[in-house]
């Protein structure tokens, strides 16, 4: 048997088995990725052991947005195949030592992966993190089909726009009733919403008839987070890395408010860094 | 005849494929071109929406290729254009492996005796969908935004363009001209290096596109728009016109209070 590398040997396991979330979305680009990273952060500050695997082999980005891309030795498919211990394989986050990445192969094909395996690998996760989370690939093919074997549980990320929340319900149709799903609206942007340029939330659910897990505003702050690999949910003082707090509250159990809609930094607010 | 068959691809998702096909598509239309465009995303179809054609769907993709139906049948016909542009849409409820490569690049081909240019509107990622996509193309628009995980995702797409021996060019899309000054965002010069593409266009980022898209209309319909005037140079660069390349005018600050435009 191998070590865990970081984990102190006495950790206690997880007194049951972890939960397996997808996050997926049928679109591309509307925030899997970024919502997969602050997700995990904010799971891992609050004391949970949490595992992200990036399924998007061969287009892989959650070892960027976390700025562990120096620190990829061995992929998933490495562990798959039997070229690599799993404990090798997983990367341990720079600040939190509880959240690890288990990066996707560049340089292979989705097809290269076997629905079984990567499924049994899931298992054995959910045996030694709490939360194990699953950044899904664009699209409804058999990388999506892949990254959906092993979740009981799947996130739905939707931005307020016609085609994003017309692929979400295609994808929300094949998940199926096996698992439980919850909405994550991204990007919206009150100001387009109030001046009725841009779908509100309760345009987006009127469709979709989900229970919302929360409500992220589109700013250049995550953006910029991103291109840094630092995750804006690292930021205390950041409204939108409270938001990602609030989500990984309500996904423990520990935060039972209702997802507030974010409001638009004033005008004079923004002058005078009222809102950060 | 034979068409120009020019595919817009980019790896990541939500970079602006779709957005891009339709302008593009209307851009060449009020140039005059005769042009078909082919959503390849079977399964999670989209630009029949950004056009504001999904109620006039009668036959897809798929059945056109399972000899269900005419190709002419399932071409619908944009009015706003005359008879200059048409959309092939994808299936709705099938899923990619529905087409082979080989039947792809057929109804390309059929598609290019019938007009000047072919595009066609590439799934995301780099699967199934994306080599039937590429398949009958003979010439690719990678559309990117400035992003590190959309240039990686690029990178990783011209590699497989090349192997397939397509040329391509680089469209940049949604760059913030502020967020460049303030060195929070990658310029139009660092994406051309790390890529090593020649351009073919930089979009701005335009709060009005979500708006369009959301209604149906190409913002390359709207005369009085910045972008319409980009989409219509891209068309130019297109049919080989050398169009220089303005310098990034972002509407400043006061410019945008007075109601200037941008270059």
């Amino acid at each position: 048997m191998h070590e865990l590398r970081e984990e102190p040997l006495a950790a206690p396991l997880p007194a049951q088995r972890g939960r397996c979330i997808v996050v997926t979305s049928g679109k591309g680009g509307v925030g899997k990725t970024t919502t997969t990273a602050n997700v995990g952060v904010a799971l891992a500050a609050s004391g949970a052991r949490v595992v992200l695997i990036d399924a998007d082999v061969g287009l892989r980005n959650l070892d960027i947005v976390l700025g562990l891309e120096a620190r990829v030795r061995h992929h998933v498919l490495d562990v798959l195949e039997g070229h690599a211990e799993l404990d090798a394989a997983l990367v341990s986050h720079k600040r939190l030592p509880s959240l690890k990445l288990l990066a996707a192969s560049q340089t292979r094909e989705k097809d290269d992966v076997d629905i079984a395996a990567f499924r049994g690998l899931v298992d054995q996760l959910r045996g030694r993190f709490d939360y194990v989370l699953i950044d899904c690939p664009a699209g409804i093919e058999k990388g999506f089909q892949t990254a959906i074997a092993g979740a009981d549980e799947a996130i739905v990320v939707c931005t307020p726009e016609v085609s994003a929340v017309r692929d979400a319900d295609r994808v929300v149709g094949l998940l199926g009733e096996r698992v439980k799903i919850t909405l994550i609206v991204n990007r919206l942007r009150p100001s387009l919403v109030r001046r009725g340029k841009m779908l509100s939330v309760d345009d987006v659910n009127a469709i979709l008839r989900l229970p919302l897990l929360g409500v992220i505003a589109d700013e250049p702050g995550v953006i910029v987070s991103t291109n840094k690999g630092e995750p804006i949910a690292l930021d205390a003082a950041s409204p939108t890395g409270d938001a990602y707090r609030k989500i990984a509250g309500r996904i423990v159990g520990t935060d039972t408010s209702q997802p507030e809609i974010p409001r638009e930094a004033t005008f004079l607010g923004k002058l005078f860094g009222g809102q950060r | 005849m034979s068409a120009r068959r020019i595919v817009v691809t980019s790896g990541k998702g939500g970079v602006g494929k779709t957005t891009t096909t339709a302008n593009l598509g209307a851009a060449l239309a009020m140039h005059g071109k005769r042009v078909v465009l082919v959503d390849a995303d079977i399964g999670l179809r989209n630009l029949d929406l950004v056009l504001g054609l999904e109620k006039r769907i009668v036959f897809d993709l798929v059945e056109v290729v399972e000899g269900r139906c005419q190709l002419r049948q399932a071409l619908i016909r944009d009015k706003r254009f005359g008879e200059a542009l048409a959309v092939l849409p994808a299936a709705q409820t099938r899923d990619k492996t529905a087409v082979t490569e080989n039947q792809f690049a057929k109804v390309i081909d059929d598609l290019a005796e019938l007009c000047d240019y072919v595009i066609i509107d590439c799934p995301a990622g780099i699967e199934h969908g994306f080599r039937s996509a590429v398949a009958g193309a003979r010439e690719a628009i990678v559309v990117t935004t400035p992003e590190v995980s959309a240039i990686r995702d690029a990178d990783r797409v011209i590699g497989k363009l090349n192997e397939r021996g397509l040329p391509m060019r680089l469209i940049i899309n949604r760059i913030r001209p502020d967020m460049v000054r303030s060195g929070d965002m990658l310029s139009v010069e660092d994406v051309c290096e790390i890529l090593s593409a020649e351009l073919l266009g930089i979009v701005p980022d335009d709060e009005d596109v979500i708006d369009t898209t959301n209604r149906g209309e190409p913002i390359a319909l709207r005369p009085e728009s910045r972008l319409a005037a980009i989409y219509a140079k891209i068309a130019r660069r297109l049919e080989g016109e050398i169009v220089p390349f303005s310098a990034l005018g972002a509407p400043s600050f006061l410019s945008r209070f007075l109601g200037r435009k941008a270059g």
